[in-house]
């Protein structure tokens, strides 16, 4: 999870998921903020879901002009679900990065049990890994993965493919190996030639 | 890394060849080997040995374990351990492949032994399938790798340490958020910090 990155592509795709969140104060000028409001204000109390950098950075403000609540899929209802069987959710369908997103929003769940939750639903999702690496249906194995168990479902599939030719062909054409490839000598001495 | 890597490393292992002609001794870089009589056996690498049968230069002397009731045993030893058994050779599918790849005419049974010695990996891949889930399940830290092949090592490779990696990238970041002071509320914060570690 190398995404916290400030020009990380993935990380930004993170804090740019929704946040529902509470506005404290009367906002001027602040109306198309919220969607369904009809004034060019933003009053004190509306509930609007705007994205997390932009909560982070109200919140943060002293004082805060933004009460932060948790996204659905972190609280209570969602979470017994998770608890019991997390095999059962389709993630990409409800939380695309439930994970790196979890992150930042455990600092926000007063209770603390969203970073548990977190831990719980990786480690019963891990199955789905492990199935969807050697699934021939591979399509609607990684359908309801996240995108970063995807990556690693994908990396997993990959191995477990190189594995399952290797046991099938007899021979094989010798190819360069990718640490040799990426040897930094050899690049030099190609660049060189050209 | 690429299974092929590793059967390359597996090529290392020294079997027994009979060879149909005579030579002085060579001189490899992992060693010397030879001279070589026609008729009497000898130590070689387990390539050059390929390499010698793919000429019909020699004859192979199959392993001691590569015979029907050793491999059975094996196979019954598998299915009843609830942990990996040992096996006979570190490289054991390198060198099944291999040898009855190239040379099944000099393995007696050769298709039987081939079946079973897909059994004993079939059993010991789902084994260590099953394994891999139950360790994350359970939230354990570090998985023990007894008896484990190297091939069956890299099957697991990229999945279960990126998982573990990510699951401990997840438990820092959570738990350095939650724990983090905060001027707000720090009574709430240090009470949920403490039931991270349960």
């Amino acid at each position: 999870m190398e995404n916290s990155g400030y020009l990380s592509i993935s990380d930004i795709l993170v804090t740019n998921e929704k946040i529902p969140c509470k506005f404290l104060h009367d906002l001027p000028k602040m109306g198309f903020l919220d969607p369904s409001a009809s004034e060019d204000d933003l009053k004190a109390g509306t509930n609007v879901e705007i994205p997390l950098w932009l909560a982070e950075s109200l919140h943060s403000r002293r004082p805060p002009l933004v009460a932060v609540d948790l996204p659905k899929i972190y609280k209570d209802s969602y979470r017994e679900i998770l608890n019991a069987d997390a095999c059962t959710v389709d993630m990409h369908k409800l939380s695309q990065y439930f994970y790196e997103f979890g992150c930042y929003i455990a600092k926000h769940d007063i209770k603390g049990e969203v970073s548990n939750t977190l831990i719980n639903t990786f480690r019963q999702r891990f199955r789905m890994l492990l199935s969807a690496s050697v699934s021939t249906d591979s399509v609607g194995a990684i359908q309801p993965l996240s995108v970063s168990e995807r990556l690693q479902a994908a990396a997993a599939a990959n191995t477990e493919k190189a594995l399952s030719e290797w046991l099938q062909r007899g021979d094989s054409i010798l190819t360069t190996a990718n640490m040799v490839a990426n040897h930094r000598k050899r690049k030099r001495a190609e660049m060189e030639m050209h | 890394m690429d299974p092929y890597e590793v059967e390359f490393i597996g090529e290392n292992r020294i079997i027994s060849v009979i060879p149909n002609f005579s030579y002085d001794k060579i001189y490899l870089i992992c060693g010397e080997f030879g001279p070589f009589r026609a008729g009497l056996p000898i130590n070689v690498p387990l390539w050059l040995a390929m390499m010698l049968k793919q000429k019909q230069k020699c004859r192979i002397v199959p392993p001691d374990w590569m015979e029907l009731d050793t491999l059975e045993n094996i196979k019954e030893e598998e299915k009843r351990s609830r942990f990996f058994t040992k096996m006979p050779n570190e490289h054991y599918m390198v060198e099944a492949k291999l040898i009855l790849g190239a040379a099944s005419e000099d393995v007696p049974n050769a298709a039987e032994i081939k079946t079973i010695i897909k059994d004993i990996w079939d059993i010991r891949m789902s084994k260590l399938r099953t394994s891999m889930d139950a360790l994350m399940k359970s939230g354990g830290g570090y998985g023990r790798l007894d008896h484990l092949t190297m091939m069956e090592i890299n099957s697991a490779k990229p999945l279960l340490p990126s998982a573990m990696d990510y699951l401990l990238q997840i438990q820092k970041k959570a738990q350095q958020r939650v724990q983090q002071p905060s001027a707000l509320n720090t009574s709430t914060f240090s009470q949920s910090g403490s039931s991270q570690n349960t």
